[in-house]
């Protein structure tokens, strides 16, 4: 009797667990969405809930390949195409909304996804790379297993995440976390620094993401 | 505090509260700038570095150099590298900091430089964070240099900003001063009105209502002054021959019948003429008076040469001409040449000189006799004329034998003038009305080197004949305003000055100098009376006077005023605070001629005080008059609350 008590109490919290999480794009974004874009982009939002609620309890792994995968699917276009401008950092609603966007685009959504999965930020990275096979400027996400690890790649040109020592047509230049990197502090001041701005570009993306921009 | 001072003060503080707010503001818009340069160079650094950090693949010793390389550029207070693990790989640090700028900055002054990091990786391989922190020294003297400029230039903008601030204050408040110009001079009951109309809807509105208010009081003023004018002329003028007439002639006496009379004495005529009811029945009525009009003529001629002298009609065929230092010999001179211009006149006018005639009688008066001894003296003249064969006929006053000559007077005063022996004494002018005292006369007595004590009017009179009454009002002049009185302070005091002394060439200058020297001193109100005879001339000295006195806060008084028909527009220019004027004058006046003085003296903001008031029936005759500052035995009877 004792044992089937405690068996309904963990049930209780395990369900309520599962309603108390937030779904990744709410439900008033959702009709925004649908209003701006289309039925169709309903349904990839409603797409990508589910494949992130498949590997929610997942290995931190299956999260990387279900996000890398879901999102690879949408294709590749240059800021200038979609957005009239040079380089834009658009947030996920505005990449899946128009189905179409840059390797920043895919790092961004990718990041923000495995974020929500609860992967821990200082194990990823926003990486500048070089791409030798194209020749250009690449942006890739890269995961941590540990700081001493070899990272693992999550790049929108390969649909499989490797290891960083199997891709060889890409070389590092240089990573950023936008959690962690350019940590402002007044250290040694006493006093605590506001509004410091740490990287223009992802400062104005979280901002668009503080308000939902479509 | 004046409105424009309350006005500039507040909008001073205002512009300088926006001033200070703006160099505020700057000053901290400037702070934060340069606290955001610091982070930007350490984040620029921090991120350039840790590129350059990554090219050295792990190598502690070749990633130290690096930042060795930077770090002493002196541009950092703090370089740090720490690896994955959080171990400081290598430090850099600026223990001391030299700041170009005063401690008070330092102490007031807080600049934060903040941290910043970027990470460091070499390859795939994350190698640590990267910590620069800039020098902050740079900063407080950038930011010193710009508070410095900041200050000047604001100080400098202040001052533009405060002159201007008073220009145009000026400017916009300057219908404002006019209108506070006018409303002094409605106080002081001067009539100003403004020309310049302003273009701000409120001063307009105040300007034009006192404007208005200004022209009504002047126009009342006029009215009584063209009213008296006119009851004055019928008052004291022949209809027919223009001439004055008997009433002028007693209220214009006193004059001269008076121990300070600028003359001892004269001779007055008294002409009659006989046979006018035949004369009328042989030429008409306008025929005999152009005959009387002719004859007028002939009198004012002959009197011309005398100054001062008074030609009236005393009635239907008698005339008077009053001529002052005129001895008798002179003056029978006179009157056989107007005997006989008068006979050819009569002549002319084609009438019988045996029956129409002119009779002369001649009375050598003095100073000391009274109006009626002289008129009735004059009187008997005449009828001892009629009865000359030559009609006419000279009598004398009984020269009364004095008690001293003139060289005993001139030694005593002279004495006294030297042992300063003159001194003050008192008497009151009092309000009936409220029975309080209106002003102290201040009256001269004359303490001779024997002990004798002479009043006013026992030496005055033999100082005007021995020329020394002038030196007697300096004397006492000088005496009141170097050693002043200390028994009169807070007292309003009026001192009598005679119109030989006021115009005597000097006088002006010395009383300049004297005002100048002591009567800020003064520890009494001094009001300083001037006769009527010198005042109504309005001259340019009077004018002087005026002003002199008014630079000084002295008041000036009016006394002797008899109202004779000129121009009473004197008395709005120089706005006297009272007129005095023999009691019998003010009764002897008519109504409307009182009225008329009134309408004059109100709007003007003149008293009207009556001297020689002798005893209670003359008071309450005066009280009838509405005249009720007394001067006199009668005023001394008051009791005083």
């Amino acid at each position: 009797m004792g044992n089937l008590i405690t068996f309904l109490l963990l049930l209780m919290l395990f369900t309520t667990n599962i309603t108390a999480q937030e779904p990744y794009v709410d439900k008033e974004l959702t009709k925004k969405i649908v209003k701006k874009y289309n039925i169709f982009a309903e349904r990839r939002f409603s797409y990508l809930q589910k494949t992130l609620d498949s590997v929610k309890n997942g290995s931190d792994f299956e999260k990387l390949d279900a996000v890398n995968r879901f999102y690879n699917d949408v294709r590749y276009a240059s800021d200038m195409k979609v957005y009239g401008k040079k380089d834009y950092w658009a947030t996920p609603w505005e990449f899946l909304g128009k189905d179409m966007g840059d390797c920043e685009d895919y790092v961004i959504s990718k990041y923000f996804a495995l974020r929500y999965l609860g992967i821990d930020s200082k194990k990823l990275f926003f990486t500048y790379v070089k791409s030798t096979k194209f020749k250009a400027a690449h942006m890739v996400l890269t995961y941590f297993k540990t700081p001493r690890s070899e990272p693992l790649i999550l790049d929108n040109n390969n649909r499989k995440i490797f290891p960083a020592s199997q891709r060889k047509d890409l070389i590092p230049i240089y990573n950023f976390n936008g959690e962690s990197l350019y940590r402002v502090s007044g250290k040694g001041t006493g006093k605590k620094i506001k509004n410091k701005r740490s990287h223009k570009k992802w400062d104005q993306l979280k901002l668009n993401m503080k308000r939902k921009k479509i | 505090m004046t409105f424009f001072k309350q006005i500039a003060v507040m909008l001073s503080i205002f512009l300088l509260i926006i001033l200070t707010t703006v160099v505020a503001l700057n000053f901290i818009s400037a702070n934060q700038s340069v606290q955001d340069r610091l982070y930007e160079d350490a984040k620029n650094t921090a991120t350039s570095l840790s590129l350059s950090l990554g090219t050295a693949n792990g190598d502690v010793s070749m990633m130290s150099t690096m930042i060795n390389a930077n770090f002493d550029s002196g541009n950092y207070s703090y370089i740090s590298l720490v690896d994955v693990d959080n171990k400081v790989l290598y430090e850099r640090k600026n223990e001391s900091v030299q700041l170009n700028v005063p401690q008070w900055f330092l102490s007031a002054i807080t600049i934060t430089a903040p941290i910043a990091s970027a990470n460091v990786s070499a390859g795939w391989k994350q190698v640590g964070i990267l910590n620069v922190q800039s020098d902050v020294s740079y900063a407080y003297t950038q930011l010193y240099s710009i508070l410095m400029n900041l200050l000047v230039s604001f100080g400098i903008l202040a001052i533009i900003g405060l002159i201007l601030l008073n220009i145009i204050l000026a400017a916009a408040l300057k219908p404002l001063k006019k209108v506070q110009l006018q409303a002094e001079a409605v106080t002081r009951n001067e009539f100003i009105i403004q020309d310049k109309i302003p273009t701000t809807k409120e001063f307009r509105d105040v300007v034009l209502g006192m404007n208005t208010m200004v022209s009504k009081v002047k126009a009342m003023f006029d009215k009584g002054n063209a009213e008296l004018k006119r009851q004055k002329e019928l008052e004291y003028t022949d209809p027919t021959t223009k001439l004055r007439n008997r009433k002028y002639l007693i209220d214009k006496l006193p004059e001269y019948l008076k121990i300070d009379a600028t003359s001892k004495g004269g001779v007055d005529m008294m002409m009659s003429i006989s046979g006018v009811i035949e004369a009328n029945e042989t030429i008409g009525h306008q025929k005999v008076d152009k005959l009387f009009i002719e004859i007028a003529k002939i009198f004012k001629v002959y009197a011309s040469n005398y100054e001062n002298s008074i030609v009236a009609r005393m009635n239907g065929t008698e005339f008077s001409i009053l001529l002052p230092d005129c001895t008798d010999h002179d003056a029978l001179e006179l009157a056989y040449g107007i005997c006989d211009s008068a006979d050819k006149a009569i002549d002319n006018a084609g009438l019988d000189t045996d029956i129409t005639f002119m009779s002369i009688g001649l009375y050598e008066y003095n100073y000391k006799q009274t109006i009626g001894q002289l008129l009735s003296l004059c009187d008997n003249a005449l009828t001892q004329a009629k009865f000359n064969k030559s009609h006419i006929h000279l009598d004398k006053a009984e020269t009364a034998t004095e008690v001293m000559g003139k060289d005993a007077w001139r030694n005593i005063i002279n004495q006294t003038l030297d042992s300063n022996g003159f001194c003050f004494t008192l008497w009151t002018a009092v309000d009936v009305k409220t029975e309080k005292i209106d002003h102290d006369v201040i009256s001269i007595t004359m303490q001779a080197m024997d002990g004798t004590i002479y009043s006013y009017g026992q030496f005055m009179a033999s100082a005007h004949q021995v020329g020394l009454s002038s030196k007697i009002y300096q004397n006492v002049i000088n005496m009141m305003f170097m050693l002043p009185d200390m028994r009169l302070q807070g007292k309003t005091c009026a001192l009598r000055l005679s119109y030989e002394y006021l115009t005597e060439p000097n006088t002006y200058i010395e009383l300049s100098q004297l005002f100048q020297s002591y009567a800020l001193k003064l520890p009494f109100k001094l009001i300083i009376e001037m006769p009527d005879k010198l005042v109504h001339q309005n001259s340019e000295q009077v004018k002087l006077y005026r002003k002199l006195f008014e630079t000084y806060n002295i008041e000036m008084g009016i006394f002797e005023f008899i109202g004779e028909n000129i121009d009473y527009q004197y008395l709005q220019d120089l706005r006297p605070v009272y007129i005095k004027a023999e009691a019998d004058y003010f009764i002897s006046q008519s109504d409307q001629a009182i009225a008329s003085l009134r309408l004059i003296t109100d709007t003007v903001g003149i008293s009207l005080v009556a001297t020689s008031v002798m005893d209670m029936v003359t008071l309450n005759k005066l009280k009838e008059k509405d005249i009720h500052i007394i001067q006199g035995p009668a005023a001394e009877t008051i009791k005083i609350h």
